[in-house]
């Protein structure tokens, strides 16, 4: 039995990687953005949980930094989807410059609390 | 013009009365009154008196009945210290009463007491008001029969020695008193949670309050180191208080009288008895043993101003001058106990203050970090010398809010994430567009 499990574990790898590498470059790389904001958020929280949340502010500011514009790209990548057929006649440059704009929003705001 | 001449003379007659009272500045008593119950003690215990004389104070011996005895003119004290040496005075003349006495205790003014065993009940109540208890019985009187004198006759062992005296230089003096001291009388007890009032010599533990010319028929109530002989009162206004059961110590006949303890082989020539009492009255007459604090300065360090308040964590300088009377000037205090508390409600900060050997007293401390209305308090009292109770109101403030630390030391990654999801953003933003 655990010899069958772990075929199927390198088969599901397997078929996931396929199908993977079959998105367009450009949702690759905001996939890599995404998952390099929410890295630097874990990283942030184990930090808080190794010395304490002794500026609260501080920390929310640099966690929700990360969270927030992981999930403005997230957005981005939902409007620029060509599978999307929720999004077929929003032209993409739209989505990216509601991107940019909400970033500097968050980036502002985030400056801000940052104390 | 008759009368204007008349009145400079009076005037000119009444200014040297104004210069005869002891004040803060100068706190030796000048003037004393004593009260004796018959003119025969002036001869009898002459050498006391003379050498009090000598010391520069102006004695006034009156009979305790005089019908003209007062303590205060128009609101103000005639003399500034009292000493009764008139035990069986059942009432005093003049407007003398007990509560006329407390009142000059009370006022801070000093009082001698010397009984023997025709002590009267008022004699008796007043010593108790002070805090020192006689024994009820009046019969009684202190024997020994381990620590008594020795003498040609075979006496009743009423007079007692004792040099069980208690170890204060300030009180007693620097030179030790090395003849014992000579005491006929009645015995008195100390309430032992009273903490002004001190044992000065007590009795041996052979001692015992009985009447001597009668057989015991119950154990008697005072017995051994629990009597004491001489007591004295510091209260808390600083009057001195000198309490003693012999008024026989003070005589002419003891002081000269050649002591040997019984049991013992040493025989001194001259009892301890005048040394210690010129000393002891040298402690209640302020001669010795009084403290003055003054010029009370804090300050932040780097500056000499007393600012109006304090932040927390300031640190600051606090500096005090004490003084000690000579009997002639001011000479600087010197000790290494005295200590000032940063007090609200409780100590926050007890520090020692250490002396320059002039007289200047400082310390450097951190101001804790709370905020509040703090006070800083010196609490100086120490065997024998004038109390010392000082304080000086300070508020003390928190932060203002650009007086914390700008960056926080701990929050470094939080800033350094924030500015690396700012360039990061800044970084993608470049690839996703310009990607084929």
């Amino acid at each position: 039995m655990a010899r069958s499990t772990g075929k199927d574990a390198h088969a599901l790898f397997h078929a996931l990687r396929s199908a993977y590498a079959a998105t367009p470059t450009n949702l690759k790389i905001i996939d890599l953005y995404v998952g390099f904001s929410v890295f630097t958020a874990l990283t942030q929280v184990a930090y808080m949980a190794i010395v304490g949340s002794f500026p609260f502010n501080s920390f929310l500011s640099g966690v929700l930094s990360c969270i927030g514009t992981a999930i403005l790209a997230v957005c981005l990548r939902i409007q620029v989807n060509k599978e999307n057929k929720e999004f077929k006649d929003l032209a993409p440059e739209r989505a990216f410059a509601d991107f940019v704009l909400c970033n500097l929003v968050l980036h502002l705001v985030i400056m801000n609390f940052l104390g | 013009m008759a009368k204007v001449s008349i009145f400079k003379a009076v005037i000119t007659l009444l200014l040297p009365l104004v210069c005869l009272s002891f004040s803060p500045e100068e706190p030796t008593d000048r003037r004393i009154l004593v009260l004796v119950d018959d003119f025969s003690l002036k001869s009898s215990h002459s050498i006391f008196f003379n050498s009090l004389r000598s010391r520069g104070f102006l004695l006034d011996i009156k009979l305790a009945e005089d019908p003209a005895l007062s303590l205060q003119r128009y609101g103000q004290y005639l003399y500034d210290a009292l000493v009764l040496f008139s035990p069986s005075t059942d009432r005093f003349g003049g407007s003398l009463d007990l509560a006329a006495v407390l009142d000059f205790v009370d006022s801070g003014h000093d009082l001698i007491i010397a009984v023997d065993a025709s002590a009267s009940d008022l004699i008796k109540n007043i010593a108790t008001e002070c805090g020192v208890d006689f024994d009820e019985d009046p019969s009684t009187v202190v024997v020994d029969h381990g620590s008594y004198a020795v003498s040609e006759s075979d006496g009743d062992h009423t007079l007692i020695v004792s040099n069980d005296f208690i170890r204060s230089d300030v009180m007693l003096g620097e030179t030790e008193i090395q003849a014992p001291v000579l005491f006929e009388g009645i015995a008195h007890s100390l309430n032992a949670e009273n903490s002004l009032v001190l044992k000065v010599l007590s009795a041996s533990p052979s001692a015992y309050s009985a009447d001597p010319s009668s057989k015991l028929s119950s154990p008697p109530t005072l017995i051994g180191s629990a009597i004491s002989l001489v007591s004295v009162v510091q209260a808390r206004n600083n009057a001195r208080i000198m309490v003693t059961g012999s008024l026989a110590m003070f005589s002419n006949r003891l002081f000269r009288s050649g002591v040997q303890k019984a049991g013992s082989p040493n025989k001194y020539p001259k009892s301890g008895n005048e040394q210690f009492v010129t000393e002891l009255s040298k402690w209640v007459f302020h001669e010795r043993g009084h403290l003055k604090a003054v010029n009370v300065t804090h300050h932040k360090v780097g500056e000499t101003d007393e600012p109006l308040s304090y932040r927390i964590n300031d640190d600051l300088d606090f500096s005090v001058e004490i003084y000690e009377w000579s009997g002639k000037s001011w000479e600087p205090y010197v000790a290494n106990d005295v200590q000032v508390q940063f007090y609200m409600m409780s100590p926050y900060v007890l520090k020692s203050l250490s002396t320059d050997q002039k007289g200047l007293y400082h310390a450097s401390f951190k101001v804790p970090d709370v905020y509040g209305v703090f006070q800083f308090k010196v609490e100086y009292h120490k065997l024998g010398y004038t109390s010392i109770s000082l304080s000086k109101q300070i508020p003390v403030r928190p932060f203002r809010h650009n007086e914390y630390e700008r960056f926080i030391t701990t929050a470094f990654p939080y800033y350094g994430a924030s500015f690396t999801t700012m360039a990061g953003f800044f970084i993608f933003s470049f690839v996703y567009l310009y990607q084929k």
